[in-house]
């Protein structure tokens, strides 16, 4: 979910559309018009005219720029999109891009187009480079699958020569630096070669971008030449190029950015590019170039999943203001989506557009009319019953975070190296203090002891929750257990106390128990006890170890216990 | 204040002492009859006096006061020792006999006394004639005897350990008393000279009509609590309770309490089981299958890396994912398989689909009900804690409940979307005006957010959902359409718990927890 930056005055420029006289928009009606692109305004500044927008939809890279929220306002106020001539209208000899042979294993995609006619503004200059960034970063997966560079047209002559070379035949000074370097030199000193080197690891030959007369214009994915690839204000002929690993998503990509510079009036030329190897459009693929991706589908299919009848002519009607070009035939329309969009997996993607297109509330909301029961869980039947009879007993029910860290749960408990330590723990650590799941309840009530000595006494807390229990049988590798912990802590709080508690927990749940003597290292020994249910410990109770309450600074005695509620929600 | 507010307000010595004198105007009582008829400890029947004649309901008849004499603690040990003068005099007297010459040094080193007392001692021997100062500052015996060293030697062993009053010293001995008693200014003296005031008290005006409305009554006995005694022998009658200052701070209980943010959740769960949800559950730990696969959000999307989603330390990988539902979300992510998409055209890795990742989405547990053939018609929910990889601060906590769950039903459509949601507006937010906004989420088609003019907050985003693309539903054997529906509640429970920081709703503070009234 990128967050761009765009200018009011940039945006109203771009409303009118190329040529055409600007069109002004209120806050108001831009918040509203912001629902055609799933788009909100987080902020704006009435000075500067700045306004920052949110932009939801990660499968629609062409809406995150100024240029493609503007059109997209433009095409539903003009009522279809008008199309781009430079898809159709082709110059009989094409400036010509030869990809070397070997890029099939290195990064095997690129596709170019040049731009002229348009001067390039601040606000236009800006939103190129946050196009650029955002598009890379979001869409191209971090420069993986996608990276754009751009270019002064006037410095290259062509034709351009998309190379492989070794680390240290070609030196450039790049974009940030001041001295030539190598290829090589720029992935171990250069921040951007440190940055996004890793995607050509491995590779002992790296791309190049070279014009005939072997200047060096970028480095790609790492960085542009400063030569010739630093787009200045007033810069009126552009050269645009897109390299990646997945062909649809480079050429979508330079579709974007042809679109984006003919709407602010440049003149698209398109570029031939040559592969020695064959890909899925062949190996001379003429960029930008509309893919077309359509889809022939009832209109009932879209009327049942809308819940309203709409008929193929308001389908049409709808789909044409949001972009798309539709035939209709009968009962079916075939749908196709504009050059700069290519999300369409599934017959689901056009009923959305058609109802964004038409307004949300342009849908009545209807209530479901189907007759369902409802209830709980069996288990969480059995913890509302144990927490009101918890509370009923003097109890404060607390909410503790499941996450933890060892030293709290496993260490401060003084159960290193045993069984009742046995954690599920997190991989990717970001803090200690959570980087386990709790395997059981008493170290959450003696965080809360923990950081209440002021409260008055005595303390009576309880939680029941969910923890995990590391068990390798399972086939998650643990099993997720509710619990009920309860501890009673004041000056003279002794076993008898908690005791008391849990026998009548078990009288009203009508359920029968006894306490076997175990060794614990968390409780005082002689006084602890397993809670042995129908023949299985369920739990533990006894007084907290004095070197428990020491580790967690505790100076008043507690007394606890544990018990599993899963154990008592399977009988009858 | 009136006189039946002011015999209420009475305690019981009080009470004791007004009875004591009867409802007679004439009765003049001495302070020791009072104690012996009333049948009070001293300090007991002092107390009540003092409070009595600060109320003017006794009054002082007559007071007289006798100067009582007493030895202080240094006269107690000159009793034992012998007084400074005493001594002087003695020394001179052996200094005569053995033919010594005695200085005012040589008396002060021998006798261990203060420069003063040496010299005062010396002062008064020399004008008694009983001691001479010649050439030298030497000291002479006289031999003349003083009367003032033999009057105190018969006053400390009259006083030793007793009092008497000063009047019954002969004149002579009155002075000496007097000269050596202790003053300001002069601390260091053998006698002490105290006051002894004794009383004789009346009712006043007051007093006798509060005397005579008490006997009115009957009442001889206030009594500060009701006893199973009392209670027994029908004694209670004749007592009269003390009545209480009512308007006194309540002493502090810690009652059984209810979490405040789980009262919440609870008041939304019983809402979605009265609108016929049924509650489902999961586990903490989950596969990135039914975390994400299954929810079709490839194996590359960005909210899928290790800055996003908790992994599993070990093990690492679940045994296994149960079929055909695997193989049916690999194709759908591979090419769309049977659903009629064209999937996300790209190699989907089976390994990966076995991760273990902490729950890091409630949609996971509705996946899970999916696969498990659900009812249809019907509705499902659960309120699941989920994990996600963030910094924690004021808005954001590692580990947070989602309210999420899914309809499922043949007339399930984007208007019956719409339709549940403009209920969850009305029943959780109680709001009557509501907004539809276009949304995206990876696994809904349509998706909408919805928003809701909250009565407290304005504005709010309650929630989103959707219907569940084919892509989730069909490779788990669901063929009815289904809503997605998420509800996001921690800003109404922070409004509602009085809270501006999310980590207080986990707070570990017992005070704060304590003191929360909670807002339903």
């Amino acid at each position: 979910m990128p967050t761009i930056t765009i200018f009011k005055q940039d945006l109203e420029g771009l409303l009118g559309g190329p040529g055409e006289a600007r069109q002004s928009i209120t806050i108001e009606q831009l918040e509203e018009s912001l629902m055609l692109v799933k788009g909100e305004l987080k902020g704006q500044n009435p000075d500067s005219g700045e306004l920052r927008i949110e932009l939801q939809d990660s499968n629609r890279p062409d809406l995150w720029c100024c240029e493609g929220i503007a059109r997209q306002i433009r095409v539903k106020r003009l009522g279809s999109l008008a199309p781009y001539k430079f898809l159709t209208a082709k110059p009989k000899v094409l400036k010509r891009l030869n990809v070397a042979p070997g890029m099939e294993k290195v990064r095997p995609f690129v596709a170019a187009c040049t731009a002229i006619g348009y001067r390039v503004t601040q606000e236009g200059l800006a939103q190129l480079i946050q196009t650029q960034e955002k598009l890379a970063e979001m869409f191209g997966r971090k420069r993986k699958t996608v990276s754009i560079g751009i270019y002064r047209l006037a410095a290259i002559e062509f034709p351009v020569a998309y190379d492989l070379v070794k680390p240290d035949e070609v030196s450039f000074t790049p974009l940030g630096m001041d001295t030539v370097m190598t290829l090589g030199e720029m992935l171990l000193v250069h921040p951007k070669g440190l940055e996004f080197g890793g995607i050509l690891a491995g590779q002992d030959r790296l791309p190049v971008l070279r014009d005939a007369k072997q200047q060096p214009l970028s480095f790609p994915p790492i960085i542009n030449s400063r030569e010739v690839g630093e787009v200045k204000v007033g810069d009126e002929a552009l050269f645009v190029e897109v390299t990646g690993t997945d062909l649809p998503m480079v050429v979508l990509t330079l579709n974007i950015f042809a679109a984006n510079l003919a709407d602010r009036g440049a003149a698209i030329e398109p570029i031939d590019v040559r592969y020695p190897y064959n890909t899925s459009l062949g190996k001379a693929v003429v960029t930008p170039q509309d893919l077309k991706k359509s889809q022939k589908l009832p209109v009932s299919t879209i009327e049942q999943a809308l819940g309203q009848t709409l008929g193929a002519k308001e389908v049409a009607k709808a789909l044409t203001a949001y972009g798309y070009e539709v035939k209709t035939s009968g009962q079916h329309v075939t749908v196709t989506l504009p050059p700069y969009r290519q999300d369409l997996m599934h017959a689901m993607d056009v009923v959305e557009d058609v109802a964004i297109s038409r307004g949300y509330a342009d849908f009545l909301p209807v209530m479901p009319s189907d007759f369902t029961v409802g209830g709980l869980s069996r288990i969480e039947e059995v913890s509302d019953r144990v927490r009101a009879l918890m509370v009923g007993m003097g109890f404060q029910e607390i909410i503790s975070n499941i996450l933890g860290s060892p030293q709290d749960l496993r260490d401060a408990m003084r159960l290193e190296g045993t069984e009742w330590g046995q954690l599920v723990e997190v991989d990717n650590v970001m803090s200690q203090n959570f980087s386990a799941l709790r395997q059981w309840m008493l170290p959450s009530l003696l965080r809360v002891e923990a950081a209440s000595n002021r409260a008055f006494y005595p303390h009576r807390l309880f939680e029941a929750g969910e923890v995990a229990k590391l068990d390798l049988t399972q086939p998650l590798g643990s099993r997720t257990v509710m619990v009920l912990g309860g501890m009673i802590a004041h000056a003279d709080a002794h076993f008898s106390e908690v005791h008391s508690c849990l026998d009548t927990l078990f009288y009203y749940v009508n359920q029968t128990y006894s306490l076997e003597p175990i060794q614990h290292p968390s409780f005082l020994a002689g006084r602890v006890g397993a809670i042995v249910s129908e023949g299985k410990q369920i739990g533990v109770i006894g007084e907290l170890h004095p070197e428990v309450l020491e580790r967690w600074q505790i100076s008043v005695p507690a007394v606890a216990f544990e018990i599993e509620l899963t154990h008592l929600a399977e009988r009858p | 204040m009136d006189i039946s507010s002011l015999i209420d307000s009475l305690h019981p010595l009080e009470v004791k002492v007004l009875s004591t004198f009867g409802t007679d105007p004439s009765v003049v009582l001495p302070t020791e009859q009072l104690a012996q008829t009333s049948g009070l400890e001293p300090s007991q029947l002092s107390m009540a006096v003092e409070w009595l004649l600060a109320k003017s309901l006794l009054t002082v008849d007559t007071e007289t006061v006798t100067p009582i004499v007493s030895l202080t603690k240094i006269g107690e040990l000159y009793f034992e020792q012998y007084a400074p003068i005493e001594r002087v005099l003695s020394a001179a007297r052996d200094a005569a006999t053995t033919g010594k010459r005695l200085t005012i040094q040589d008396i002060q080193a021998r006798e261990g006394l203060e420069p003063a007392e040496v010299s005062g001692a010396i002062g008064r021997l020399k004008k008694e004639g009983a001691l001479l100062i010649v050439q030298g500052g030497c000291l002479e015996s006289t031999g003349r005897p003083s009367q003032t060293a033999e009057a105190i030697r018969g006053l400390l062993q009259q006083l030793h350990g007793t009092t008497r009053e000063l009047q019954a010293f002969p004149e002579a001995h009155r002075q000496v008393i007097q000269d050596h008693a202790v003053k300001r200014g002069n601390a260091k003296e053998p006698f002490r000279i105290d006051d002894r005031v004794a009383r004789s008290l009346k009712l006043s005006a007051a007093g006798i009509e509060a005397a005579q409305q008490l006997s009115k009554q009957g009442v001889l006995e206030e009594v500060s609590q009701l006893t199973p005694e009392l209670l027994k022998d029908g004694s209670w009658r004749t007592k009269r309770f003390r009545k209480y200052t009512i308007s006194l701070r309540a002493p502090r209980i810690a009652p059984g309490k209810k979490h405040p943010y789980r009262e919440f959740l609870d008041t939304v769960k019983t809402k979605l089981v009265s609108m016929g949800f049924q509650e489902m559950r999961g586990p903490l730990v989950e596969t990135e299958f039914w975390n994400m696969d299954a929810l079709f959000m490839p194996q590359f999307h960005p909210a899928r890396d290790i800055h996003d989603v908790y992994f599993v330390k070990e093990p690492k990988q679940a045994a296994s994912i149960a079929e055909p539902f695997l193989s049916r979300v690999a194709q759908a992510h591979q090419d769309g398989g049977s659903t009629g998409s064209t999937g996300w055209n790209y190699s989907f890795d089976m390994e990966r689909a076995r991760r273990l990742v902490l729950r890091s989405q409630g949609t996971a547990v509705s996946a899970h009900t999916l696969a498990a053939q659900p009812a249809v018609p019907g509705k499902y929910f659960s309120i699941a804690r989920c994990f996600r990889y963030d910094q924690v601060d004021a808005t954001h906590a590692t580990d947070f409940f989602q309210v999420e769950g899914i309809v499922l039903g043949e007339d399930i459509n984007f208007r019956t979307l719409l339709g549940l949601l403009n209920l969850f507006a009305r029943e959780v937010a109680q709001a009557k005006e509501v907004k539809f906004l276009p949304a995206y989420f990876p696994f809904t088609e349509p998706s909408v957010e919805l928003h809701v003019r909250h009565p407290k907050l304005g504005w709010m985003e309650l929630g989103g959902a959707g219907l569940f693309r084919s892509e989730v539903t069909l490779p788990l054997g669901v063929t009815v359409p289904v809503i997605a529906w998420g509800l996001g509640l921690d800003r109404m429970a922070m409004v509602a718990l009085g809270i501006h920081d999310i980590r207080e709703l986990f707070t570990d503070s017992l005070d704060l927890i304590r003191s929360t009234k909670g807002a339903f």
